[in-house]
């Protein structure tokens, strides 16, 4: 009696589990997209011509002021990475040997650079925010675009990355 | 402004720093901690699951470096960071382009792309 006891309580911490980790991936998940809408609306506004017609779709674009973006990138990057960090430790004892035993070696080497690639933009965001937030006048608006851009891929590629392997093996699959 | 100053240098040279030092504690396995997930457990410094146990059984203790070697690139990007607030600017001159903040990082990703080459060839 007692051995079932605690082998239903084991299965009931395993299921909670489950659920914490779904609930999170789906948190994160709708971050990314919030992000990817605030970063890829920036990194446009800044390559985007500076004599394009107003009335012009780019023109438009261009109108809306993009610097406060800046600080809704870095609230939502900040937090979908850390996100990422905690869900990471599911994927790595759940998701990822199996992967590894269906044999999705691409879909790993992609994951893992995401990994790479989310730690380099996490350290870059300071120096991102600084080139938005503080600019200074003597500073080539190449550094921000630069930045900008760096961020945008990573951002990409993480999302592209993150959900192909969410479709391959997500949780609970 | 000028409070923004040193912030600037500090955002700067971590930021650079970092990309170059997590490529480098990549390329050399250098982590400042190891996570075991499964069995509840941190190590400091880089642990293999075959260093510990039989290769084969490895899958049971499956181990997290990404952390440890985000952490190594973190404490010593804080050093040159911190550096380049209290050094004299002059100091510094040689390094402050502001190019670099993109160009390092975007080099170090190429390199990272390379150090994950392995896993396209299975």
């Amino acid at each position: 009696m007692g051995a079932r006891n605690s082998s239903s309580k084991q299965e009931g911490v395993v299921y909670g589990s489950e659920v914490l980790a779904t609930a999170l991936l789906i948190i994160h998940g709708l971050i990314a997209v919030a992000l990817l809408g605030a970063i890829t609306h920036q990194t446009l506004a800044a390559w985007a011509s500076a004599d394009a017609r107003p009335a012009s779709f780019l023109g438009r674009f261009r109108s809306v002021p993009t610097a406060p973006f800046a600080d809704a990138v870095v609230v939502l990057y900040t937090v979908s990475t850390l996100l990422g960090g905690i869900i990471y430790l599911y994927f790595r004892v759940d998701v990822r040997p199996e992967l590894e035993r269906a044999g999705h070696w691409h879909v790993l080497g992609f994951f893992d650079l995401k990994e790479h690639f989310a730690a380099i933009g996490l350290a870059l965001l300071p120096a991102y925010w600084v080139c938005w937030r503080r600019p200074l006048a003597k500073e080539p608006a190449q550094t921000r675009t630069a930045l900008t851009s760096i961020l945008a891929f990573i951002i990409w590629w993480g999302f592209l990355s993150g959900h192909v392997a969410n479709n391959i093996m997500g949780f609970g699959s | 402004m000028t409070s923004s100053a040193p912030f600037r240098r500090f955002a700067f040279a971590f930021g650079t720093t970092f990309a170059l030092l997590y490529v480098v504690a990549l390329a050399k396995d250098l982590a400042l901690f190891t996570v075991f997930p499964s069995l509840g457990i941190v190590l400091a410094g880089t642990h293999h699951s075959r260093d510990v146990a039989d290769p084969a059984m490895g899958f049971l203790a499956p181990a997290i470096y990404w952390y440890g070697w985000a952490a190594s690139a973190a404490v010593g990007a804080l050093g040159f960071g911190l550096a380049a607030v209290v050094l004299p600017v002059r100091w510094i001159r040689t390094f402050s382009w502001s190019g670099w903040v993109w160009l390092v990082p975007a080099f170090s990703m190429i390199a990272c792309v390379y150090l994950t080459l392995p896993w396209f060839r299975l």
